[in-house]
């Protein structure tokens, strides 16, 4: 079955959405994957694996926090290569998503650079 | 299928795993079921929105062996790492086992042969000069160290490659990551 549209572009931008959820707040696997879940329909279950992935290339780190009731909790936050890599590829995303508009639009109706038809001679 | 279900699947999944490892992946759902519960959230629900434990285990146990062989190259973190990424089925088993069998066998077999001639190398440099070679005792002498230093190079040579080729297989499944798209669709 061809991946649709939709399921490409979530796959491409997972990991920069949870770089921007964690540049605003520090935060929790459950809290994350909640966050992404209700805004881009992202599967709960993917945010571990990812979580995991991010933290082997450096660019989140973990840290206990207490919590009132039961265990403590494991927190995540950005490192400086985190903070380097949402950078990056916020204005790539920027960059990709006004050209992907522009050619969205319907072509302006009088072409100012519209070539002139050979005359015969 | 209930937490205990869910937990039970996924732990069998990624059995051989360290057990610190392990520990650390069970607590992150142990926690997950939990502050969902604490939103009166049902199991089943929620053990459906995680997706299936079985391909979670995969894609847990490919990223265990990638970080394994990232922090120390030995060869039993190489192969835990490609048998990781096997299990992903991102790259394709029936292509690659040919192929990776012989690549297996030559790397192989290049060491082999670079240990021979180390040890022939050796025996010529200490026991030639005794033997009435023609050549006579520093030709002796100076072809059995040669012959060492070159088996030792062609080792290390071998050795480097071994190194790239399991980074470019890693890097490879990296790129043809498909375990994602499942969680996406559920």
């Amino acid at each position: 079955m061809p991946e649709t549209i939709d399921i490409q572009l979530k796959k491409g931008v997972l990991g920069l959405c949870v770089l921007a959820v964690l540049a605003r707040n520090e935060s929790y696997a459950y809290e994350i994957a909640s966050h992404l879940s209700e805004a881009i329909g992202m599967g709960e279950g993917t945010i571990y694996p990812l979580m995991r992935r991010m933290q082997t290339d450096g660019l989140v780190a973990t840290y206990l926090v207490e919590s009132s009731s039961g265990p403590s909790r494991k927190y995540y936050k950005l490192t400086d290569a985190g903070r380097a890599a949402l950078e990056a590829q916020r204005d790539e995303w920027r960059g990709f998503a006004i050209a992907v508009d522009a050619l969205l639009e319907p072509l302006p109706a009088p072409l100012a650079a519209t070539p002139e038809p050979l005359e015969e001679a | 299928m209930t937490r205990i279900e869910f937990l039970d699947r996924l732990c069998k999944g990624l059995k051989g795993l360290p057990p610190a490892a392990l520990k650390d992946i069970m607590a992150d759902y142990e926690a997950h079921f939990k502050d969902a519960a604490a939103e009166g959230r049902a199991e089943s629900e929620v053990a459906e929105a995680l997706g299936d434990p079985d391909r979670l285990a995969r894609e847990l146990r490919a990223e265990a062996g990638v970080k394994s062989w990232d922090e120390a190259k030995t060869p039993s973190n190489a192969s835990s790492a490609i048998i990781g990424i096997l299990g992903l089925g991102a790259i394709d088993i029936l292509i690659l086992l040919p192929l990776a069998g012989g690549v297996v066998g030559t790397l192989i077999g290049i060491f082999a042969a670079a240990i021979g001639a180390f040890i022939g190398g050796g025996v010529l440099f200490a026991a030639g000069p005794f033997m009435g070679l023609p050549g006579g005792i520093i030709a002796a002498l100076l072809g059995g160290f040669g012959i060492m230093a070159l088996a030792a190079t062609i080792g290390a040579v071998t050795l480097a490659l071994t190194i790239w080729l399991v980074n470019g297989l890693v890097w490879y499944a990296r790129l043809h990551y498909r375990v994602l798209k499942p969680a996406l669709e559920s």
